[in-house]
């Protein structure tokens, strides 16, 4: 009984589902496709993955703290588009364009948050009013054509935000290396830190928290701050990756970004957030996209099997949810 | 006079044309449990909510060790020392024992901006405190709350006001939907907190829960005092009933 209970532990562990998950996708599509760990095949899935995966780190925390945002995906596409249209027009070179891009990121996250805590708006409202503003601004700006990146080749930015470089057959992008590094500290900040503790605080109870002194507003805001920068810089590298600055790219990644997260084992409503969990349910997502393809099933069919991904985990957190209820 | 550790004066507390209280004088000394007893709408919750920092009195003075105190919020309830224990929301279901004993007042170590919280203190106080509490069981303290019965809810909560060494704990209907075992044990650690110096408020709907363990018995009725030094060792339950229906 007593050897069982490590094992038990890891089983109970919301992670423990997803995992399994992603193992078995592996396997059915590599029995299917040999190719699909190919080298070419995993440079390539990791290239894309990062990008949404960087907002769905921030968004993790976000989400642990009882609130998410709808306007990660307009925030993608029109920092972006600032930050190229900076540039491009003689108005700042490129570094301070970067950077102005990255701060108008935040002071769109800084009104988020501060609508849904100081007027209590449901952050659903706010965020989905943020959608709309900041998607109608980028393309206002842009009279909706794309803007030019191609002057970004070779320069030091570029080259530190997406710059390649090979391990053995393996390419591997600078973004990659972003996207490891926010992991490793968005995961330490959520579980070993005082800021951590709040996070899951303001989500779990936020009424019971604020009695012990936590100040869940300013929590709060910060993370919608923390999206909102992830998802610009998200954008930027996709920017330059691509060498296009659409004002409309990032659309519906709101969506895809929540569905990973909560894959992942967060939860919805707040109080519980594993950023190992949306490691594995970025991963999850990307995969289905990339290896349904590879199989031969059609393109258009993704959808199906998200959409009964999300419904399946659902169902499984939620009955290990009530078996560990019944247990205590 | 000098052994009060809580004195309220002349409380009064009307929500629009409802008067709640009607000039309530309370008093808590140290090292006492005092028992707040009266029928629905009595005014003991409102009572409670005004020395919490839950609702602002309408008038009245507090006085905390014989200084006039100003609790516009329950912050500020806590800096006086005074620690308020709601059934269940006083505690984050999805934190474990120790994250939610040190919520608000983590203990941390490392260099002042790479610091992260100091786990094993955390841990071992945690343990130190379930059992000065009474918890006889090994629970871990990685434990969520959520898989705590509510008799070690309310262990955990009561642990956490003696660790922060709050003058007065206020008890709000502690034993609202426990056991029998589990209501001996939350009575068990209420005397554990009074015998290790602590000041509490008892408000239960059970009589004879709070002639288990208070000292002193205080009885509101309709905004008012109706009595306010009841020995629960001389009086009987019957008297103290005809007190809290008005049948005297």
């Amino acid at each position: 009984m007593d050897s069982l209970q490590p094992l038990r532990r890891l089983i109970a562990r919301p992670e423990a589902g997803p995992f399994a998950l992603l193992i078995l996708l592996i396997i059915v599509f590599t029995s299917i496709n040999p190719k699909f760990i190919s080298f070419l095949n995993i440079s390539n899935t990791l290239a894309f993955t990062v990008e949404l995966g960087l907002i769905a780190l921030a968004m993790t925390l976000l989400m642990t703290s009882g609130e998410f945002d709808l306007s990660v995906g307009s925030v993608f596409g029109f920092s972006a588009v600032v930050m190229w249209t900076l540039f491009n027009s003689g108005l700042a070179p490129l570094p301070l364009a970067f950077v102005a891009a990255l701060s108008l990121a935040a002071l769109i996250g800084l009104s988020s948050g501060l609508l849904v805590t100081q007027l209590k708006i449901p952050s659903f409202l706010v965020t989905l009013g943020m959608l709309l503003l900041v998607r109608g601004t980028a393309l206002f700006i842009t009279d909706g054509f794309p803007q030019r990146t191609w002057d970004a080749a070779g320069h030091p930015l570029a080259v530190i935000l997406v710059g390649d470089f090979w391990i053995g057959p393996l390419r591997v992008y600078m973004s990659l290396f972003w996207f490891v590094l926010a992991a490793i500290v968005l995961g330490y900040v959520l579980t070993r830190t005082k800021a951590g503790n709040w996070i899951q605080a303001s989500g779990g109870n936020p009424n019971a928290a604020r009695a012990r002194g936590v100040k869940v507003d300013r929590t709060k805001i910060a993370l919608f701050m923390l999206s909102s920068v992830f998802a610009a810089f998200a954008g930027i590298i996709s920017s330059i990756r691509t060498s296009a600055a659409n004002p409309n790219s990032g659309t519906g990644y709101e969506l895809e970004v929540i569905a990973m997260v909560v894959i992942g084992g967060t939860a919805l409503m707040g109080g519980r957030g594993t950023i190992i969990g949306t490691v594995i349910g970025v991963l999850i997502l990307r995969m289905m996209r990339n290896g349904i393809i590879m199989v031969g099933v059609p393109g258009l069919a993704y959808n199906i099997f998200i959409g009964a991904i999300i419904l399946g985990m659902m169902a499984l957190h939620s009955w290990l949810d009530r078996r560990h209820q019944e247990a205590a | 006079m000098a052994d009060n550790l809580i004195r309220m004066e002349n409380i009064r507390k009307s929500y629009g044309k409802v008067q709640a209280l009607r000039g309530v004088d309370f008093r808590v000394n140290r090292g006492e449990i005092v028992g707040l007893l009266g029928d629905n709408g009595a005014g003991k919750s409102t009572l409670i909510k005004v020395l919490s920092g839950a609702v602002a009195a309408t008038s009245g003075e507090i006085f905390v060790n014989g200084e006039q105190a100003v609790i516009r919020n329950t912050t500020d309830a806590i800096n006086y020392s005074i620690e308020t224990i709601y059934q269940d929301s006083a505690l984050v279901t999805q934190l474990s024992i120790a994250r939610n004993l040190f919520l608000g007042r983590e203990p941390l170590k490392g260099s002042r901006f790479f610091n992260r919280l100091d786990r094993e203190k955390m841990d071992a106080v945690a343990r130190e405190l379930l059992q000065k509490v009474g918890i006889m069981k090994n629970i871990p303290t990685n434990t969520p709350i959520g898989s705590l019965s509510g008799g070690e809810r309310q262990a955990v909560a009561i642990a956490r006001a003696m660790y922060f060494d709050s003058d007065l704990i206020i008890l709000d209907e502690p034993t609202n939907n426990l056991g029998v075992a589990e209501t001996q044990g939350v009575l068990q650690f209420v005397r554990n907190a009074r015998d290790s110096g602590h000041s509490c408020i008892f408000i239960a709907h059970n009589i004879h829960h709070v002639f288990q363990v208070v000292d002193r018995i205080v009885v509101l009725r309709r905004g008012e005092v109706a009595a306010d030094d009841i020995d629960p060792k001389t009086t009987s339950i019957e008297a103290v009933e005809r007190i809290i229906t008005g049948m005297d």
